[in-house]
């Protein structure tokens, strides 16, 4: 760790702080959500695990297009986080692939998952993506990466290992789950470089925290309209 | 109207039955389920790192008291460090987990066992963190003017419901005599004592006292599902009517439903929960690490001190582990007595100077429950 992390870094600190808030309340939110209290509760069944990889699918084929989208409205004086954004975008745009495998693995049929529509909660979440990233020098989107991506290395491999015991399946049904959980392992020392190279900056540093609030409360929705 | 009025911690007191018990000691004490010895022992303690706890039980399993008279105890030990009687008492708030009946409350049982006059009781049970709830009870009633004189007590005789026979014939041990970890891993973390505070509209007559400046409760059940609960099975406890209450003793005990469990799957998004209470309350403020001089954290287990300490640096968030005391190592983890028994051990240890602010955060896994209160050091009024 660095002595800047040591010292919990000035200039991160407080956002990171707001950012850890959000987060815990993202996850509360998603912990009661009635698909996530049946996996907790060891009551999911195979249509609810159906269900999520569909809906999950809808929206992860955007993720990697609002990241580029977002890359190429930053100016050439953060022409670093530019390039951090690109790398991003490029490792996520396969992601579904690996979601419609899962699904096939889990016994579905690759035409269903594939002609699947978004439900209310994944509309609202990419359309906020989207319009969000639109913008020019999109900064407030990095508190939306912070809690997807806090999603992947907190609960995703969980989640993963959950739902194959649970439903007695085999590793190859629960890949994209369980492939995020061990693959975003360091994001938060990455994540605070990226804060780095925007902050200091009290109207970006508000507007990153708000991007993560509503991004947490449009997910949690996209959760809750699992069915 | 009635001003509110300053509110001081003017005696604490500590009861720690028996002598220290090491670790290749406490099977001596809790026995052995099924005549084996717990494959889970030497992981859990690595895991809490806890070296010496007390057992109020003799190793024969014999009662040596009771989790009241243990209150009692400790409500003694507080009343006459700040120089006063049990017949003195306005209220008594009386905090455990679970008490020696199932009813009438916990205060009544220690009322009892104090043997003093008529008095106001009040009986809070929860998990660790039903300390504060009691204490915030015989806060807010020296503070508003409905007590000269409130003591707040909490107590654990956890040893007694980990005896083989409260196992055996259960579903929680399986066909080759294996106890399950979620009950197995308790019985290795927690151990019995009582505490109590005394709090009064002055500061004690000699030393320093110390004003209790507020104390912050928050629950966030409405979320999660029990962590840390006795009632129901693992499987079976989100569903209330699961309860052995509605199944009967017989049939609740032969289920594994009257023993105390964990689940430590759940126990992970239920730590991350408390800090980002934490965090709530310095990002608005309401705690400002640099002015906390000294940190009293009842944390269950070392290992969880560890897994928060990179994100409270990450967050500015950190008060420096310099300005951390606890006793964890050698008093055990009492449950609902931990805070009062590190408070007491604090206030002898000389560390604390007039002006300090000292901060005790009770976290509880029961339901998602997290405690805080804020205590700043003054003279004594007799100085």
């Amino acid at each position: 760790m660095s002595a800047r992390t040591k010292e919990g870094g000035a200039t991160t600190a407080p956002v990171l702080r707001k950012l850890a808030v959000a987060w815990t309340d993202f996850e509360a939110r998603l912990d009661s959500t009635p698909l996530v209290r049946r996996l907790n509760r060891g009551l999911l069944t195979i249509d609810d695990y159906r269900a999520l990889l569909m809906n999950l699918r809808q929206q992860v084929v955007d993720g990697a297009c609002w990241i580029s989208r977002a890359a190429s409205n930053v100016d050439e004086a953060h022409f670093e986080l530019r390039s951090t954004l690109m790398r991003h975008a490029a490792t996520e745009h396969r992601d579904y692939r690996l979601i419609e495998a899962d699904y096939v693995a889990a016994g579905g049929r690759l035409e269903d998952i594939r002609s699947g529509a978004k439900n209310v909660g994944s509309e609202a979440l990419s359309a906020w993506m989207f319009a969000e990233a639109s913008k020019p020098n999109p900064f407030g989107l990095l508190g939306a990466m912070f809690i997807i991506e806090g999603l992947g290395s907190i609960k995703a491999a969980g989640w993963g290992r959950a739902i194959a015991r649970q439903l007695s399946l085999s590793d190859e049904a629960v890949r994209f789950l369980v492939y995020h959980g061990a693959n975003d392992g360091d994001h938060m020392t990455e994540f605070e470089a990226m804060l780095a190279m925007v902050l200091p900056d009290p109207a970006v540093e508000a507007r990153i925290v708000r991007c993560a609030e509503v991004t947490g409360r449009l997910y949690a929705m996209q959760i809750e309209d699992v069915r | 109207m009635t001003m509110l009025r300053d509110v001081f911690i003017s005696g604490t007191g500590a009861f720690l039955p028996g002598e220290p018990v090491g670790q290749d000691r406490m099977e001596d004490y809790l026995g052995l389920v099924c005549g084996r010895r717990s494959a889970m022992g030497r992981r859990a303690l690595h895991w809490n790192g806890i070296d010496t706890r007390h057992y109020a039980l003799t190793p024969e399993g014999r009662p040596l008291h009771s989790n009241a008279s243990m209150c009692a105890a400790a409500v003694r030990t507080a009343l006459e460090a700040a120089g006063h009687a049990a017949d003195d008492l306005d209220l008594l708030a009386a905090a455990t987990t679970q008490g020696d009946y199932l009813a009438p409350g916990h205060a009544a049982a220690v009322h009892g066992e104090l043997g003093c006059g008529p008095l106001e009781t009040a009986s809070f049970q929860s998990v660790c963190a039903s300390s504060l709830m009691a204490a915030k009870a015989a806060w807010l009633a020296v503070r508003a003017g409905e007590a000269e004189l409130a003591a707040a007590t909490a107590g654990e005789f956890s040893s007694r419901w980990f005896r083989p026979h409260f196992y055996e014939g259960t579903a929680l041990v399986d066909a080759k005599g294996r106890l399950a970890i979620e009950a197995d891993f308790l019985r290795w973390t927690l151990s019995d004592g009582a505490g109590a505070a005394v709090m009064q509209p002055r500061p004690a007559g000699r030393g320093l006292g110390l004003r209790v400046d507020w104390i912050d409760m928050t629950s966030l059940a409405g979320r999660f599902d029990a962590c840390m609960w006795a009632g129901s099975t693992k499987a079976a406890r989100h569903d209330m009517k699961s309860a052995w209450s509605h199944a009967g003793p017989e049939a609740g005990f032969a289920q594994g439903a009257m023993a105390l469990l964990q689940d430590f799957d759940q126990l992970k998004a239920v730590i991350r929960a408390w800090v980002g209470v934490y965090l709530d309350k310095v990002d608005a403020g309401r705690i400002d690490p640099a002015g906390v001089d000294h940190l009293l954290c009842h944390y269950s287990a070392r290992s969880l001190r560890e897994e928060i300490v990179r994100l409270l640096e990450q967050t500015g968030a950190m008060i420096p582990e310099a300005r951390w005391f606890t006793n964890l190592a050698t008093c055990g983890n009492t449950g609902s007595a931990s805070i009062w028994i590190m408070l007491d051990a604090f206030l002898r240890s000389g560390r604390l100077k007039a002006g300090e602010r000292v901060l005790c955060i009770v976290p509880e896994s029961g339901r998602a429950t997290v405690g805080f209160m804020m205590l700043t050091a003054v003279e004594g009024a007799g100085r």
